[in-house]
C-alpha cells in the first residue's frame, strides 16, 4: 500500500511545495514586523529549487517496477510517460530562471505568480500518463486555467489583461468540446478508460461499423486538443496572447502546454482509432500550420510577434510527424519536441535579456553583432535552427519528421513542408524573408541611434549556454536523442 | 419518459452555449455560455451513467469533477473580467483590439 505513495510522489511533492510556497509568499510579505518585504525572488528560488527537486524525483522514480498497480486505474506509468514528464519540468525550470530578471526590471512585486508556475506542471505530470478521459479532463483544464491566470498577471497593464481575457475564451471553448467529445465516447461506448476504449474501437474503422456517437466522440477530442496546442485553423487569438502577456510567460505557455497535450493526444491517438478521423484532421491542420508559420510572419514588426508564428509553425511540422500512425511518427514528434523545446528556451531567452527600455520592435535589434556579439551569434543561431538550415537540430528535426511523412505514405505533406520551410528561410527579390532578416537585421543594419543593452544575468546566460549547444551538438552526435525517443516510442506502442 | 428526450436537450443547450460564447459581445455573457456549455455536458454524463453504468457510475464521477472545475474556471473568468473592468471601464468583448496587427 505505501507504494502507491510511492509511485505518486513527484505529484504529492509539487502539490505541497505549491501549498507552502503560496502559504510562505503570503504571510511573510504581509507581516508588518518585517516591514512587508516584497518576496518575489524569495518565492522564485524556492519554485526553481522545487521544480528541480520535482525533477530529481520524476527521474530517480524506481516506480517502474510497480506501474502493473495502476494498470486499471487512471495512469500508466512506462518509459515513455517517464522519459516525456522530465522534459517539461526540464523546460519549467528554464522558464522560472528566466523570470528573475524580469521581475526585477519591471518592479513586479506579487510573489502569488509565481506559485502559478508549479501548478500547472503538475498537472502537466499528471497529463502525461493519463490513461482515462476523466484523468485527462481532469488533468489538462486546472493546467489551462492556471495559464488563464499567469497571462493576465500584469494586473495594470491593458495588454496583458486583454491577453488574459483572450486566453480564457480561447482556452475554455474547447475544453468544453474536449469534455463533450469524451462524454459522447463514453455514452457510446460505455468506457471511459483507454484500455477499454482500445478494445472497443479496434474494428472501428475496418467493418465499417461506424456509430455517430464515437465519431462525434473523437471528432470534438481531436479538435479540442488541437485548439488547445493553436494548431492552424484554430488559432484565433493566440498570437495576441503571445505578445500581450509577460515574456516569460509566453515561453512558458509556448512551450509547455504544447508538450504535455501533444504527448496526451499522441496517447489517445494510438488507443483510439487512428483511420480516416483523426488522420486526415491532423494532416490538414499539420499543412495549414506550416503554411501559416512561413506566411504570416512576413509583415510582422515586433519581436514577440513573429516568435508566436514561428512557434505556430513548427508545432505544425512537428504534428506531421504526429499524423501519421507508424513508430517512426512517434519518434520524430518527440525529437521534434525536444529540439522545440530548446529552441523555443533559446529564443525566449534572448528577448528579455536586450531590454534596456524594452525591446518590442525588430528594428530594435539593429546593429546587435557590433555591440553584443555573443548574444547575435546566439540569437542567429537559435533563428537559423528554426528555418532548419544543415547544421543545426532544426534541420535533424525537421529531416526526421518529413522522412517519418513519406515513410507512412503522406507524399503530399512532406513537399508541402519542405517548400514552406524554404519560403521562411530564403529571400526572393524584394520580398522580406522572414528568420534571416532576423539576422540581416543584426548583422548588417545600421539604426539611428545606437541602442546600448545592460548585461545579461547569470541566471540566462548560463540556460542560453546549455541551449544553444544542446542545438549545436545535436547534429553531429544525435545518437542518444535517438535511442531515448525510439524508446520512449516503442513502449508508447506496447 | 425517454432518455433521447434529455440527450436532445443536453446538445441543444451545449450548442446555444457555444453560439453564444462565438457571438457574444460582453465577456459576462461569453462566461454564462460557458457554464451552459458545461452544465450541458453535465447533463449527458449523468443521463448515460443512468443508463447503462449502474455497477460503476463513472458517469456521476465525472460530473461531480465537471462541476468543481466549471465552478472554479468561473472564479477565474471573473477575476479576470474584474481586472479589465478596473483598468478601462468597461468589459466589452469587440473593444479588445489593442493587440491586432
Amino acid at each position: 500500500m505505501f507504494n502507491l505513495f510511492l509511485a505518486v510522489s513527484p505529484e504529492i511533492f509539487i502539490i505541497n511545495a505549491t501549498f507552502i510556497l503560496l502559504i510562505h509568499g503570503v504571510v511573510f510579505s504581509t507581516s508588518k514586523k518585517d516591514d512587508y518585504p516584497p518576496l518575489v525572488s524569495n518565492v522564485g528560488w524556492l519554485g526553481l529549487l522545487s521544480v528541480i527537486t520535482l525533477l530529481l524525483l520524476a527521474a530517480g522514480a524506481p516506480l517502474l517496477t510497480i506501474a502493473h498497480l495502476f494498470r486499471n486505474n487512471l495512469f500508466r506509468r512506462d518509459n515513455s510517460t517517464y522519459f516525456c514528464q522530465i522534459l517539461p519540468l526540464l523546460s519549467t525550470a528554464g522558464t522560472i530562471s528566466m523570470c528573475f530578471d524580469s521581475f526585477e526590471q519591471e518592479r513586479f512585486d506579487a510573489s502569488e505568480s509565481i506559485v502559478l508556475i508549479p501548478l500547472p506542471t503538475r498537472s502537466m505530470l499528471l497529463m502525461i500518463p493519463a490513461h482515462d478521459s476523466i484523468a485527462m479532463y481532469l488533468a489538462i483544464e486546472p493546467q489551462s486555467l492556471c495559464f488563464y491566470v499567469i497571462a493576465a498577471s500584469k494586473r495594470k497593464s491593458e495588454f496583458s489583461t486583454e491577453a488574459g481575457s483572450k486566453y480564457l475564451i480561447l482556452g475554455a471553448f474547447p475544453s468544453g468540446i474536449l469534455l463533450f467529445g469524451c462524454d459522447m465516447i463514453y455514452g457510446s461506448t460505455g468506457a471511459t478508460h483507454f484500455d477499454q476504449l482500445a478494445k472497443i474501437l479496434t474494428g472501428y474503422e475496418i467493418t465499417g461499423a461506424r456509430s455517430s456517437g464515437i465519431f462525434m466522440g473523437i471528432l470534438s477530442i481531436a479538435v479540442g486538443s488541437l485548439f488547445k496546442i493553436t494548431a492552424v485553423p484554430l488559432y484565433m487569438w493566440a498570437p495576441d496572447i503571445y505578445e500581450g502577456s509577460p515574456t516569460p510567460v509566453t515561453a512558458f505557455l509556448s512551450i509547455a502546454p504544447k508538450i504535455s497535450i501533444s504527448a496526451n493526444m499522441s496517447r489517445v491517438s494510438i488507443v483510439g482509432s487512428y483511420g480516416g478521423t483523426l488522420q486526415q484532421i491532423f494532416f490538414f491542420c499539420s499543412i495549414a500550420s506550416m503554411i501559416l508559420g512561413a506566411l504570416a510572419a512576413m509583415a510582422q514588426t515586433k519581436v514577440k510577434r513573429p516568435l508566436a508564428h514561428s512557434s505556430i509553425g513548427h508545432v505544425g511540422y512537428i504534428r506531421t510527424g504526429f499524423s501519421c500512425g507508424t513508430i517512426e511518427g512517434i519518434q520524430s514528434l518527440l525529437i521534434g519536441i525536444f529540439i522545440y523545446a530548446s529552441m523555443t528556451i533559446d529564443a525566449f531567452a534572448i528577448v528579455p535579456a536586450l531590454r534596456q527600455t524594452r525591446v518590442k520592435y525588430i528594428a530594435d535589434l539593429g546593429a546587435l553583432a557590433k555591440t553584443n556579439p555573443i548574444s547575435a551569434m546566439t540569437f542567429s543561431i537559435t533563428m537559423f535552427s528554426y528555418a532548419g538550415i544543415p547544421p543545426l537540430a532544426g534541420f535533424c528535426s525537421k529531416f526526421y519528421l518529413f522522412f517519418a511523412a513519406l515513410g507512412c505514405g503522406a507524399y503530399f505533406l512532406a513537399p508541402v513542408g519542405v517548400v514552406t520551410s524554404v519560403i521562411g528561410r530564403w529571400a526572393a527579390g524584394r520580398l522580406p524573408f522572414y528568420y534571416i532578416r532576423l539576422a540581416k537585421r543584426m548583422f548588417f543594419d545600421r539604426p539611428r541611434t545606437w541602442i546600448l543593452y545592460e548585461p545579461m544575468d547569470r541566471d540566462k546566460s548560463l540556460l542560453l549556454a546549455m541551449t544553444s549547444s544542446f542545438i549545436t551538438s545535436s547534429f553531429p552526435y544525435p545518437s542518444p536523442l535517438f535511442d531515448l525517443t525510439h524508446q520512449m516510442a516503442l513502449s508508447s506502442y506496447l | 419518459m425517454m432518455f433521447e428526450h434529455v440527450l436532445f436537450l443536453s446538445v441543444y443547450l451545449f450548442s446555444i452555449g457555444i453560439y453564444g460564447l462565438i457571438t457574444s459581445r460582453k465577456m459576462v455573457r461569453a462566461l454564462m455560455c460557458l457554464e451552459l456549455i458545461l452544465n450541458s455536458v453535465n447533463i449527458n454524463l449523468v443521463t448515460f451513467s443512468d443508463i447503462f453504468d449502474n455497477r460503476q457510475l463513472k458517469g456521476d464521477i465525472f460530473s461531480i469533477f465537471v462541476i468543481a472545475v466549471a465552478a472554479a474556471e468561473a472564479a477565474i473568468g471573473l477575476a479576470i473580467v474584474s481586472s479589465i473592468h478596473r483598468n478601462r471601464k468597461s468589459t466589452r468583448i469587440n473593444q479588445s483590439n489593442l493587440l491586432n496587427n
